[in-house]
């Protein structure tokens, strides 16, 4: 599939900002499974300095500095990829999660040694011995390691209520599992966490799901949202993303923008200013399919 | 040997031999002197207990007066705790100093590669070298920091070891600075110290200098500025005045000739860093920075750090500007790397390493997990990332629960700890009362880079425990330094640290451009210095007027020390006080009220906040600050001390303090007014003094004189004025014992030619503003210029006569309305100053998390 993104953000500031630097992860990168056919990010006002750069993740990195006085911004990034169909993928086919854990001690490969950096926690995917208990009836000494997880995957689709209301980007994993409510952000990090209790690699993906319009009504433009889920390592056949949120394995609607071990690591846009004081927030994103040439 | 025997039973090593544990550096095990501490030793002894005391003192005194100070974090003896040096160096021979010296080279030449690796291709980790986990875990380990490369041969530019010597006389490494290593600055500043102490010994020692060291560092960084630099500006960026070693940061920057910055003063522009100065945006090219590196830009490291420059990485990443060390360098303080280095220094350099590491054991490796847990009594236990609890837990010290909580924590996430066998410090001897003694040493060892080299500093930092048998000797423990002596075979030549060439001029760069942080701190020194001493004199008025009133009793005296007080207030600004609501009762029973303008710190206004006030803005420009004067600042935060432990419980017991404090103040303007060349600085100092000490004036005339009063009363208030102002004896010369308001406000007011006097401070103030830096038209006059100038004229136009004359209400009107007048303009011009010089920087935000979530 074809699709045209639009992904637009504006701040509306109470106060004048004399100055300030940001980061933007909004360009999707190129991978196995897309190709991006072209990427481009507007800024308005038209930025002092900005600089294009790839992160250690391997995410497309636009930088830019507002030197001037501005009470607004907007970045509006536009690009264009083209997501290949998944085969469909034999789950059982992968190796038993506890050998799993095995082989990747050993180490041996670069790719299962590179791996290992997304067994460890990171601030926004603690586990708690909680966790590990929520994740292990999911993992039954033997059962290959991507069925384990596809289980997962559908009992916290099963377990938790998306409630757009609940949780902020702040909400600890803890409240998450307590309430068992949250939305696509929460139940990345969880699954994240979930897995990597076992042992096993696992890390967070940004991006948007293209949305399909009710039967017989038009799709309505701007209208969508970006997405996360995750995706995990299997020794012998490599990364394979999860969508709890959906229950479903990503495949041509998923549009990959950037990865890391959290949210933190793949933060749409980021960065610090001078002033300011209260500002209004808007986004808007549009996911549209493009007719097959 | 040559009958060592004697040597050991002089007066001062008799009782040494008893204290011997481990290694010694000084002796043998059987007791003799080694050949390299002879000469030493026999000087030492034949100096004597006495004269050795004395070298002592002098040692401290040499010390506390250049204001060498380290800072001790949450102690309780409050800020700069002074540095001390024990006056008998650690001796090394020159041989075994050029053994070290190669293999701390092969060290630094490892380490920089392992940097390279780990921000670039991570080969190490790809290949099974370096296990994933050391790294990944490691709170060092920055990712936004990968691929940022400094220019040249050298990704690790500066480094520091701290060797010990175990048992068996071999050194070891007991740890690796790799980020900002401290210590440089306290090396030279003791060994300055001790060629004063004890310079005969020093010359005949032959002992290698430290200068060569520090003129490579010079030329290295300045040859790692971004390319087609011609002449690059090179800053020290400081965390500030509350950091450990904030001494040698300004120390430092002096002695290599850099301007000394917080993060506050760089800006990034159009990619490039700038320093904020007077004259405008100054380009930096080159940070030597002493923050640490996850606090220097709040864009892609710590987003809560205030100390850093936001915009500073991608700086560096695009090559506009060089940080040494660079940032992420940190990653390369991990203790547990040490268990790694020798098959690394296989692979790296295809050399065994040299110089071991302390025995260190990762957790994260089963094997050495097991070898830890088992032994966990006789090992030193650390986590892999220095945390805001830096600790190291030593296994004997611990009780049977403690271990077992350990063992919990070392098995729920063994990568991150790591166990080193708890070492036996060898000893060197340390100069106790009137003898030697030994105690645990510790050597830290500096390194920098030079073209495709390391060199080595000839000496180091030595600190020593301050008991015996020791296991950790650190700063923040209390360890004693020493200097370094390393013996030279033969005379080395003097070197200085600035090269002479012939070529090409000296750039002169005046001010070395004054940052605008520092052009504030500096006005507010002039200005809260001024206010003190004039608080003091005034003070010093109202207590011999309060004697006075004890003595006769009379209603006039009362009512003189009621409007002397009523004017303390106003002028201090510390309403209610004597003015306002409860004023009546202080005005009857004044001292809790005077005693607490002299002692409340938290008040502002009062005698301690102001010099608290100045004392602290002096410690953020302490580079601009002469040695001499720096003594003086000694002195006045000395005296502060003295009344925070001992507060006078009476006024007149205050009396002596304040004394003191009016003659400490009055060195200082007259060390400030001799010793400062009359650059920015200097004008920014002169101005806020002048500035405060016309406002002052002008409100202390209006307190007492706008209003009329009787004649006996006003006779004693103009005297108390004129005392204050310090104008007294030239009044009595001047008008013989004539005391009329005319003639005050003559020599107060309008008298050019009077130090104390208005008008003098308003025209030394213009002065100062005409040569303020900035752009300025031929003919219009600059904002500040013009408000001074109004001044001055408002003051010159006036008549004494009409001033003195009393209207309705018993009112000076004229006199009143030209005060006020005169003090609104002053307060322009400090505003004007301040907008137009002063950085003003709103607040720094996150922006604001965007995500529209699914």
């Amino acid at each position: 599939m074809r699709y045209r993104i639009t992904h637009l953000t504006a701040y509306h500031y109470a106060d004048a900002v004399s100055l300030s630097y940001n980061e933007v992860r909004l360009r999707p990168l190129d991978s196995d499974a897309q190709v991006c056919r072209y990427s481009r990010v507007e800024i308005d006002p038209i930025p002092n300095e900005r600089t294009e750069t790839t992160d250690y993740f391997g995410n497309h990195v636009d930088r830019f500095a507002l030197q001037t006085s501005h009470d607004q911004v907007s970045v509006k990034a536009i690009s264009e990829v083209e997501v290949k169909a998944a085969g469909k993928m034999d789950l059982g086919m992968s190796l038993p999660w506890d050998e799993a854990v095995e082989v990747l001690a050993k180490g041996g490969l670069a790719d299962h040694l590179l791996a290992r950096e997304f067994v460890l926690e990171t601030p926004m995917s603690r586990p708690m011995s909680e966790l590990r208990e929520y994740a292990l009836a999911s993992f039954p000494s033997g059962r290959p390691v991507l069925e384990a997880v596809h289980d997962l995957m559908e009992r916290i689709h099963t377990d938790f209520t998306y409630d757009p209301g609940f949780s902020t980007i702040a909400t600890p994993l803890s409240e998450v599992l307590e309430h068992k409510r949250g939305v696509c952000q929460d139940f990345a990090h969880l699954g994240i966490a979930c897995v990597r209790s076992m042992g096993i690699p696992a890390r967070y993906v940004s991006g948007y799901l293209e949305t399909l319009p009710p039967p017989g009504k038009e799709r309505l433009v701007g209208a969508d949202a970006s997405h996360a889920w995750f995706s995990v390592y299997c020794p012998n056949l490599g990364w394979q993303d999860f969508d709890p949120t959906n229950c479903i394995m990503p495949s041509e609607r998923h549009i990959t923008v950037a990865r890391g071990r959290d949210y933190s690591d793949v933060a749409p846009l980021k960065g610090v200013l001078f002033g300011g004081g209260e500002n209004k927030l808007s986004v808007s994103v549009d996911v549209a399919p493009l007719l097959e040439e | 040997m040559s009958s060592p025997q004697p040597m050991m039973s002089g007066e001062l090593c008799r009782t040494y031999v008893e204290g011997l544990g481990s290694y010694d550096e000084m002796c043998h095990r059987g007791g003799g002197v080694r050949g390299h501490w002879e000469h030493m030793i026999r000087s030492l002894e034949g100096l004597g207990p006495h004269a050795l005391r004395e070298r002592s003192e002098e040692t401290r005194r040499l010390l506390r007066e250049s204001g060498v100070s380290y800072n001790v974090y949450d102690d309780p003896k409050g800020m700069n705790r002074p540095w001390e040096l024990d006056p008998v160096p650690l001796l090394l021979p020159s041989e075994e100093w050029s053994e070290l010296e190669v293999s701390l080279i092969q060290r630094a030449e490892l380490l920089n590669l392992i940097l390279a690796d780990l921000y670039g291709p991570r080969t190490l980790i790809r290949k099974g070298l370096i296990p994933p986990e050391l790294i990944f875990a490691h709170s060092g380990f920055l990712r936004a920091c990968d691929g940022v490369r400094v220019p040249g041969n050298h990704q690790l530019v500066l480094y520091a070891a701290d060797l010990a010597r175990g048992p068996d006389g071999h050194f070891v490494v007991m740890g690796d600075r790799t980020q900002a290593p401290s210590g440089a600055g306290y090396a030279l500043e003791n060994r300055t110290v001790m060629t004063r102490v004890l310079p005969s010994l020093f010359r005949d020692a032959q002992v290698h200098r430290l200068a060569l060291f520090f003129r490579t560092q010079r030329a290295t960084l300045a040859s790692l500025a971004p390319p087609g630099c011609e002449d690059p500006r090179i800053v020290l960026l400081t965390p500030g005045p509350r950091n450990e070693t904030y001494f040698e940061h300004s120390y430092l920057a002096n002695y290599l000739g850099y301007s000394l910055v917080q993060g506050s003063d760089l800006t990034v522009r159009n990619g490039r860093v700038w320093m904020k100065s007077l004259g405008g945006l100054e380009q930096v090219d080159v940070i030597l920075r002493r923050v640490d590196d996850n606090f220097c830009d709040p864009v892609e490291l710590r987003e809560d750090s205030q100390l850093g420059v936001p915009g500073l990485l991608e700086a560096a990443r695009q090559g506009r500007v060089t940080v040494v060390n660079p940032l992420g360098s940190s990653v390369l303080e991990n203790p547990a790397l040490a268990a790694y280095l020798p098959a690394l220094s296989q692979h790296l350099l295809g050399q065994p390493l040299r110089l071991p590491s302390v025995p260190t054991w990762w957790c994260g490796n089963a094997k050495s997990r097991q070898h830890v847990l088992a032994n966990l009594r006789r090992m030193a236990i650390k986590t892999i990332s220095r945390g805001d609890a830096a600790t190291t837990l030593f296994g004997e010290e611990m009780s049977t629960e403690q271990l077992a909580e350990l063992r919990g924590r070392i098995n729920a996430r063994p990568y991150l700890y790591c166990a080193q066998e708890a070492m036996v410090l060898s000893s060197a001897p340390a100069l106790l009362e009137d003898r030697l003694a030994p105690r645990p040493v510790l050597l830290r060892a500096f390194l920098t880079a030079r073209d495709d080299a390391y060199i080595v500093m000839p000496g180091g930092l030595t600190r020593i425990g301050t008991e015996e048998h020791q296991q950790v000797v650190s700063s923040q423990r209390g360890a004693v330094s020493k200097d370094t002596w390393v013996l030279a075979s033969e005379p080395e030549q003097q070197v200085s640290l600035w090269l002479q060439t012939k070529q090409q001029p000296p750039q002169f760069d005046l001010d070395g451009a004054l940052p605008s942080r520092a052009a504030e701190n500096l006005y507010w020194i002039g200005r809260y210095a001024e206010r003190a001493e004039a608080t003091i004199r005034l003070l010093r008025g109202v207590l011999s007027n309060l004697n006075e009133v004890v003595e006769f009793g009379d209603k006039n005296h009362s009512r003189t020390l009621a409007c002397l007080l009523r004017a303390t207030t106003t002028l201090t600004m510390t309403a209610p006080g004597f003015v306002g609501e409860g004023a009546e009762e202080r005005l009857d029973a004044p001292e809790p009220e005077l005693l607490s303008l002299i002692l409340d710190g938290q008040r502002m206004g009062s005698l301690m906040f102001n010099l608290q006030t100045m004392v602290n803005n002096a410690y953020n420009v302490r580079d601009r600050i002469s040695a001499d004067t720096w003594r003086v600042i000694n002195d006045i935060e000395e005296e502060l001390h003295k009344l925070r432990n001992t507060p006078p419980l009476t006024l007149a017991d205050a009396q002596d303090e304040l004394d003191a404090l009016v003659t400490a103040l009055s060195a200082f303007s007259g060390l400030v007014m001799e010793s400062m060349t009359r650059e920015h600085g200097w004008i920014f100092l002169d101005a806020g003094r002048r500035l405060e000490r016309a406002q002052l004036t002008g409100a202390l005339l209006r307190g007492t004189l706008a209003n009329e009063q009787e004649q006996t009363v006003e006779y004693q208030i103009m005297e108390a004025v004129l005392v204050a102002t310090e104008s007294r004896i030239t009044y009595r010369r001047r008008y013989r014992s004539q005391m009329q308001v005319k003639t005050v406000l003559d020599l107060l007011l309008l008298d050019k030619t009077n130090p104390r006097g208005m008008l003098y401070q308003l025209l030394r103030l213009q002065e100062n503003i005409d040569r303020l830096p900035g752009e300025r038209s031929q003919y219009d006059l600059t904002p500040e210029q013009r408000l001074i100038l109004e001044a001055v004229t408002l003051l010159q136009l006036s008549e004494t006569n009409r001033l003195a004359q009393v209207g309705e209400g018993e009112m000076r009107e004229g006199l009143d309305q030209l005060l006020v007048r005169s003090s609104h303009l002053l307060e322009s011009v400090a505003n004007v100053l301040s907008s137009r010089f002063f950085t003003h920087m709103p607040a720094l935000h996150q922006i604001a998390p965007t995500v529209r979530r699914t």
